[in-house]
């Protein structure tokens, strides 16, 4: 299918995703956009195939067909690291820091990752300054008190959130993150939405979510894109989805507040 | 800072005392040490990357035979012919590196091992431009800038330079950001990948520094010699480099330098019993594998690291 | 002509793929390179040397020894060593590497470098069309197609084979289910070793025996699961027919190390365009 040039403002474009693992079809056919500045949510029952769709767009499988695009570029297929260059990043649902590093080191990691993504751009941009300021990104997420810290000695919900400052290092248009929520405890969850606002609002970064946590979701999405076994079952803003009677259905027998 | 300025000193005096005062036969055997101790140094920069090659014996013979034959049949200075052949090496690393490297660890130890045969099947072959097994015979002696390398003190000051020179460039590039990018890559691949990190074009840069290492050694080899056969780059020689790093060490870039010196004038040592040389090889490797994972280097270490910032 | 080349291709492949099964077997379940494949195979081949040949005993008789001996010491060297190294793939490269070259160089200690011969249990030939067909050979191909056939029966109708399978697939879950990995991994490994022990017992008698003589069958192995793709088993079936077909025809126009390097090269290609071989899992 050709992707239609970026005349309306749609930073990623999905059409007509789908991915087979042999026998077993885990996203059938799934189309949406994303708007620039929204904050897109995916939510699904278990086993809906969210987490699928999500590692097709990062680039950890190749769809068995469909395209995605993002600001009109064709990205169906191309890898983790190549999306990554493009301006999309991504966290991960389990802590995924380099342990046994401070957060300073942690974030210039990130930015040298970046920066010197081959030994090309190694010889060339080896001694330049990255585009991010590791002091600003620690002070934006509260962790100027911990740069000097081991990583993998913070706290859980500190870890997640040095996970947001190494993608914030690398200025993305595009933020997708893996169940932010997973592992954290109400208060933690609370902070989790609030820095997801501000990501939003003061850094201009669009972001993509999958969850699981019915709140967070709510109360922090424009939009959002139901799927149950592989398919879109609805899409619209939080109330709309909330009210949705195949919305209800499917989560029948789960365990969930809609409030 | 101390403790570097004595070990330099110490060993300066104990090179120098081999210079002066070794024989013949002692010399021989230090000089194959530095030639060997770059190439366990080129495996280790795979087995670091959690890459088991087997091409790089491969990777010395092609420098090898490269620069012999630029010289013998082209008339080229020794020591351009060395860095000719040590490009062709590299060369063919650069171009099987981004398809050997993309599959997983497994398959890569296998793909090596078949590039590796295939070489070696060639070499054995093509009588006709490299002397099949009988071999290649007469390769004049290396010469720089018009001095003639003919004794064997001068490939043994020829080899260390060239092993200090290797060593240095990977401690440099450990320190330097580029080990940082390495280190990242090592541990944990999918989050310097989502961060743009483009873990094939560095696996092969690693490859292809690897093999360019190999390829000089192969040369310097050449010259030492005098002759070549396809015997010293085969499966035997990956394993003799193997057990180096397991003795040695692969951590540290120490480690196979330590390996070298213990394991390279083993067979010397053993002649009389060259059938328990490789029963000691085996449960040396057996016994560092199970008992010693870290290598000798590990018993100079200090017992912890601390934060690494 | 075109008979005697497939025939001959047949009768290599079925010996290739006996290797390759055993080989693609540890790596499927135990994710572990056998470096040491090889040698089980020279073991083999050694027990029929010295109990057919030396000692006297019925042939088949001491073939089935040369499996039962390779599969124990397999058993115990999964026990005592490789156990301690489970999941880290890079140390069970080398500890195989290790024992291959532990038992290698015990057989040259203890025999000698010279290759050794045993009379030929059979011999004469028929003809199948234009073909000229080796009794020896033909008994060997009809021992290995025996051999394949009762490997697949146990490993889809037994127990031992289906809780294989399943640890092969995903390990985790099937210790959740009850499946003792441990165990499956013991016998694997020592499946494996029968395997190669009975290849190079019934090997035996066709070419020359001695301490180097595993080399050729392992590289001929890693070719087939290469081809086939590691961990498959079906893939280790294909690729090793595929390859001692290729092998004949290419044995007929060129020499047997240029057909050597022909099939290297197939293979290197298959894996550029199909990474994971013929039949393999995909990867990322």
């Amino acid at each position: 299918m050709n992707a239609p040039a970026n005349s309306k403002g749609h930073v990623l474009e999905v059409q007509g995703l789908t991915r087979r693992f042999g026998g077993l079809t885990a996203v059938s056919d799934v189309s949406f956009q994303v708007e620039r500045g929204e904050i897109f949510g995916i939510i699904g029952p278990n086993g809906a195939g969210k987490t699928t769709l999500f590692n097709v767009i990062a680039g950890h499988f190749r769809p068995s067909a469909g395209t995605v695009t993002f600001e009109g570029q064709d990205i169906s297929g191309q890898t983790s690291d190549a999306i990554g260059r493009l301006g999309i990043a991504r966290t991960f649902q389990a802590v995924n820091v380099f342990k046994e590093h401070t957060v300073a080191e942690n974030l210039r990691r990130a930015d040298v990752a970046h920066r010197c993504h081959n030994p090309w751009a190694w010889l060339s941009h080896r001694n330049s300054a990255g585009r991010a300021d590791a002091h600003d990104v620690a002070r934006f997420l509260g962790l100027d008190d911990s740069m000097q810290g081991e990583a993998g000695s913070l706290a859980y919900g500190l870890q997640k959130i040095l996970g947001i400052g190494m993608a914030m290092m690398v200025t993305p248009k595009l933020l997708l993150m893996d169940e932010p929520a997973a592992g954290l405890n109400s208060s933690e969850k609370r902070m989790a939405a609030d820095l997801i606002r501000r990501l939003r609002d003061e850094r201009g970064i669009t972001i993509l979510l999958v969850e699981h946590d019915m709140p967070l979701v709510m109360g922090v999405c424009d939009r959002i894109l139901v799927i149950n076994q592989g398919k879109r079952i609805a899409q619209g803003t939080p109330d709309e989805v909330k009210a949705n009677p195949a919305v209800i259905d499917a989560y029948l027998g789960e365990d969930y507040e809609f409030a | 800072m101390k403790r570097t300025v004595l070990t330099c000193v110490a060993l300066l005096a104990l090179l120098s005392s081999l210079w002066l005062f070794g024989n013949n036969y002692v010399l021989h055997i230090a000089t194959m040490v530095v030639i060997m101790a770059p190439m366990a140094l080129s495996l280790n920069i795979m087995m670091k990357l959690g890459q088991l090659s087997i091409a790089q014996p491969a990777f010395m013979g092609i420098g090898a035979y490269g620069a012999a034959l630029l010289t013998m049949r082209l008339g080229v200075p020794p020591l351009l012919s060395m860095l000719a052949g040590a490009t062709i090496a590299a060369a063919m690393a650069a171009i099987s590196g981004p398809v050997f490297l993309r599959i997983k660890g497994v398959y890569f130890v296998l793909l090596t091992y078949a590039f590796s045969q295939v070489v070696n099947l060639v070499f054995q072959e093509w009588v006709s431009l490299f002397g099949g097994n009988s071999g290649l015979y007469g390769i004049p002696k290396f010469s720089l800038f018009g001095f003639r390398l003919t004794q064997v003190h001068h490939y043994f000051a020829l080899g260390l330079v060239f092993t200090a020179l290797t060593y240095t460039a990977m401690r440099a590039i450990e320190r330097s950001d580029i080990g940082a990018i390495f280190e990242s890559l090592n541990e944990n691949e999918m989050l310097s990948r989502s961060l743009g990190s483009n873990a094939l074009a560095w696996r092969t840069a690693a490859y292809t520094f690897s093999a360019f290492v190999a390829g000089v050694a192969g040369a310097i080899y050449a010259f030492y010699i005098g002759f070549l056969s396809p015997d010293p780059f085969g499966f035997r020689a990956s394993v003799d480099l193997i057990v180096i790093n397991a003795v040695g060490g692969v951590n540290l870039v120490l480690g196979p330098m330590l390996g070298s010196l213990f394991i390279v004038p083993l067979p010397e040592l053993l002649r009389d019993a060259r059938e328990y040389q490789l029963l000691v090889y085996g449960v040396c490797l057996m016994v560092f594998v199970v008992f010693l994972k870290q290598g000798l280097v590990s018993l100079f270490q200090s017992p912890k690291k601390g934060v690494r910032a | 002509m075109f008979e005697q080349i497939l025939v001959n291709g047949l009768l290599a492949g079925l010996i290739y793929v006996i290797m390759a099964l055993g080989f693609t077997l540890i790596f499927g379940i135990m994710r572990i390179v056998n470096f040491a494949h090889g040698e089980f195979y020279m073991l083999g081949a050694v027990v029929v040397l010295v109990l057919f040949g030396q000692m006297g005993w019925p042939f088949f008789m001491a073939v089935i020894a040369g499996g039962v001996v390779s599969g124990l010491l397999g058993l115990v060297l999964e026990r005592l060593l490789f156990r301690r190294i489970v999941g880290d793939e890079m140390a069970g490269m080398i500890m195989s590497l290790a024992i291959g070259i532990i038992l290698q160089s015990v057989a040259l200690i203890v025999f000698g470098p010279a290759e050794q011969t045993v009379t030929r249990p059979f011999s004469g030939t028929w003809s199948l069309g234009g073909a000229m067909v080796p009794w020896d050979r033909t008994i060997v191909a009809l021992c290995a197609l025996a051999i394949i056939v009762v490997f697949y029966i146990f490993l889809k109708f037994s127990r031992l084979g289906l809780a294989m399978q399943a640890v092969a697939q995903d390990p985790d879950t099937s210790s959740l289910m009850g499946v003792e990995s441990g165990s499956v991994y013991a016998a694997s490994f020592s499946i494996a070793c029968v395997l190669a022990g009975l290849g190079g017992a019934l090997m035996a008698p066709i070419y020359t025996i001695g301490p180097y003589m595993g080399e050729l069958p392992m590289l001929k192995a890693f070719v087939v699961v290469i081809l086939g793709g590691l961990g498959s088993l079906p893939g280790a079936v294909a690729g090793g027919l595929l390859i001692g077909l290729s092998e004949s025809v290419l044995a007929t126009h060129l020499d047997a190390t240029a057909a050597l390097i022909a099939s290297f090269v197939i293979v290197l290609l298959v894996v550029i365009t199909r990474p994971t071989g013929l039949m393999g899992r995909s990867v990322r």
